[in-house]
């Protein structure tokens, strides 16, 4: 567990092999969306063996379009390496935005090779906690 | 030698040893005779010798000093009195005695006083260096620049000044000062090949010396108007920022001096400054004219009516210069009578120059797209392919209109791709949402949306806005959002005004909700049906054919 420093947000990670959680705290804004974009790039890096990244929003307040424009290249970036983005505890103010903005769907579906991964049942899934 | 002997006579031990001094001592008594002369005195005035007359042998300030001397509170006994011997200053000190005898003691302070005056110039120029520097770096406009140049050069340097721009075509232009005068400008069809020294000053680069210049070879358009004969000139480079700045020429009057290499040396010295100055003002103009240019492209235009349908729109922009924000709007007239015409909203995520630089990508992709203008959702995606690119996930909210004059009423065709929906005021004061919503543009590889049909009764207005007004933070506590719900409570209010009264009213309250507090860029955009009474005598068809 590790605490990100920021002046409005702050994020804390819980890593395991293939997973990882990070709490959002503060503003996602023009100020200081970077950081959350940083961290998740760091984490990419980190754990190539990562499967599922999980957002914690419930701590999340404002989120301006520059905020949604890094969610956009999270997931962007989380698509390209097979990890399966989960934004989780979203706050009705983030559900209106990504109403709005019609990128609900992408920002909240899996990713097709991970759709095919859970139906392909739960032997692999068993095969990966062993590991 | 019997008035050696008559001194020695006086006071034979002290006169031995006076006469040995290094500094020239000379005693006279109470009625101006010379009791005694050293050798440094004689050698320094040689008519002084004992029993002459103080009148008669030395300077007439020294002999005055000495008269004031013997008058008793008419002179200072300690005060130091100096003139000239020959070509040289002395400092007289005198020691007066109780009889009335008078021994003076003659310093030379030539070199002392030359040095003095050097400070009391060098501090001269200095403080005026000081106050050019000032003066130059107060401003970033040419013209000011060129101006105090012209004024200060004039005023220290010489009797008259020109500063020279490097040519524009055939043209120079010049500012002209004469002393004590107002800067003058003009940009006369002259040669700077035609005085010496001067198309190289204007290179700039090499830097080169500064130039004497006969003045029986200058022509007649470097004098200026009432200045007369020139006596001296100097062709001085104004050295910019590795690009020529210009040329300084100065001149001096027939008759009065001409300049010393110190001046010279000054001239340059001034040169350097003003030309640093020069220069940055210059490429400070050349990037505002650039920012100028390309800001042009970015307002938002007037908006008016368009085939019979209103338009209004208005544009605040966010006070934090620093976060020039990125909404936009434009009204595309219809290209044939009848057809409808298209309006576009829309908002860019980020801000600063590389928002403005999407917004005008944007803006003019849209237009090249016109010809699709009936088909809202194929111009999206055309547009979303446009913009979409691997490097950044920087996107766009926008709402497409098209707006189209039907008997009375308007028939519009709204769009929403991921903005919020415009909101429509019905002549009763209702105000409904219109029933579209899409996706953001520019950041997700497949993009929808769904269009919405409606009708604009007259008095009736369709409204669409960027979130700058309903996430306005402020009100009573500073703090609270204007929210969807106020402004649809605005907008109730403004039911059958006109589309700019609209446009001013909702400008107004979200201004005074704001107060102080900061804000994002505001965009508003209103078409409305103008309540119109058909004029049957013209047929329908021609311009004017309805009355407002």
């Amino acid at each position: 567990m590790s605490t990100l420093p920021s002046s409005h947000l702050r994020l804390t990670a819980i890593d395991t092999e293939t997973t990882v959680r990070i709490e959002l705290r503060g503003d996602l804004d023009y100020d200081n969306a970077d950081v959350l974009l940083e961290a998740v790039t760091d984490k990419l890096t980190a754990h190539p063996r990562l499967r599922d990244l999980h957002l914690g929003c419930a701590g999340l307040g404002a989120v301006d379009s520059t905020g949604l424009s890094i969610l956009l290249m999270i997931r962007r970036r989380t698509d390209a390496a097979h990890v399966c983005l989960h934004l989780e505890d979203r706050t009705p103010a983030l559900d209106r935005l990504l109403t709005i903005t019609g990128s609900m769907e992408y920002l909240t579906a899996l990713p097709a090779d991970a759709a095919a991964r859970e139906s392909a049942g739960a032997k692999e899934l068993r095969a990966d906690t062993e590991e | 030698m019997s008035s050696t002997d008559a001194a020695t006579d006086v006071n034979a031990q002290a006169g031995s040893l006076w006469s040995k001094a290094p500094y020239p001592v000379l005693i006279a008594d109470a009625h101006g005779a010379i009791v005694l002369v050293n050798e440094a005195a004689a050698a320094l005035l040689p008519k002084a010798c004992p029993g002459a007359r103080m009148s008669d042998a030395v300077p007439e300030w020294l002999a005055t000093a000495h008269t004031a001397l013997r008058v008793p509170h008419q002179g200072d006994g300690s005060a130091i009195r100096s003139g000239p011997v020959d070509d040289r200053i002395f400092e007289g000190h005198p020691t007066v005695e109780d009889g009335g005898t008078v021994l003076w003691w003659l310093v030379d302070a030539t070199d002392h006083l030359l040095a003095q005056e050097a400070l009391r110039r060098e501090r001269e120029r200095t403080a005026f260096l000081g106050k050019a520097s000032n003066l130059l770096l107060s401003s970033l406009n040419v013209d000011r620049c060129t101006h105090v140049t012209a004024q200060m050069a004039a005023e220290h340097l010489a009797d008259a000044a020109l500063v020279v721009a490097p040519a524009r075509g055939d043209r120079l232009p010049l500012v002209t000062c004469l002393r004590g005068g107002a800067p003058v400008t003009s940009t006369p069809t002259v040669d700077p090949e035609s005085v010496p020294g001067l198309a190289e000053a204007l290179q700039g680069f090499p830097p080169v010396a500064t130039r004497w210049v006969e003045p029986s070879t200058v022509p007649e358009w470097v004098l200026p108007e009432g200045f007369g004969q020139a006596g001296s000139i100097v062709v001085t480079p104004l050295p910019g920022y590795g690009v020529p700045a210009g040329a300084l020429i100065l001149l001096r009057r027939a008759g009065s001096a001409g300049f010393t290499p110190e001046e010279e040396v000054f001239a340059r010295l001034f040169a350097a400054r003003a030309g640093a100055a020069m220069a940055a003002a210059r490429l400070y103009a050349d990037q505002s004219a650039i920012t100028d240019v390309l800001m042009r492209e970015l307002l938002p235009p007037a908006l008016h009516q368009v085939s019979g349908v209103d338009f209004a729109g208005g544009y605040r922009p966010s006070e934090d210069h620093e976060r020039i924000g990125g909404d936009f709007y434009d009204v595309h007239p219809a290209i044939t009578e009848g057809a409808p015409s298209l309006v576009v909203l829309g908002d860019v995520c980020g801000k600063g120059l590389e928002a403005a630089v999407l917004t005008g990508k944007i803006r003019n992709t849209l237009h090249a797209l016109l010809p699709l203008a009936d088909d809202h959702q194929r111009m999206l995606r055309l547009l979303n392919m446009a913009l979409l690119n691997s490097h950044h996930t920087r996107f766009a909210t926008l709402v497409l209109a098209s707006a189209v004059r039907e008997g009375s009423s308007v028939r519009m065709r709204v769009t929403s791709a991921g903005h919020p929906a415009p909101l429509i005021v019905r002549a009763t004061g209702e105000v409904q949402e219109a029933d579209t919503r899409g996706t953001l543009i520019g950041a997700m590889p497949d993009v929808h949306a769904e269009t919405a049909e409606l009708f604009l009764a007259p008095g009736e207005t369709c409204v669409l806005y960027t979130d700058g007004f309903t996430e306005a933070r402020g009100g009573p506590m500073g703090d609270a959002l204007f929210g969807e719900e106020r402004l649809r409570r605005v907008l109730s209010e403004c039911a059958g005004l006109p589309a700019e009264s609209i446009v001013e009213r909702v400008q107004m309250v979200a201004a005074q909700w704001l107060g102080k507090g900061r804000h994002d860029d505001m965009a508003i955009v209103v078409v409305s049906a103008p309540r119109t009474h058909h004029l049957s005598a013209v047929n329908g068809r021609t311009r004017g054919r309805f009355t407002a």
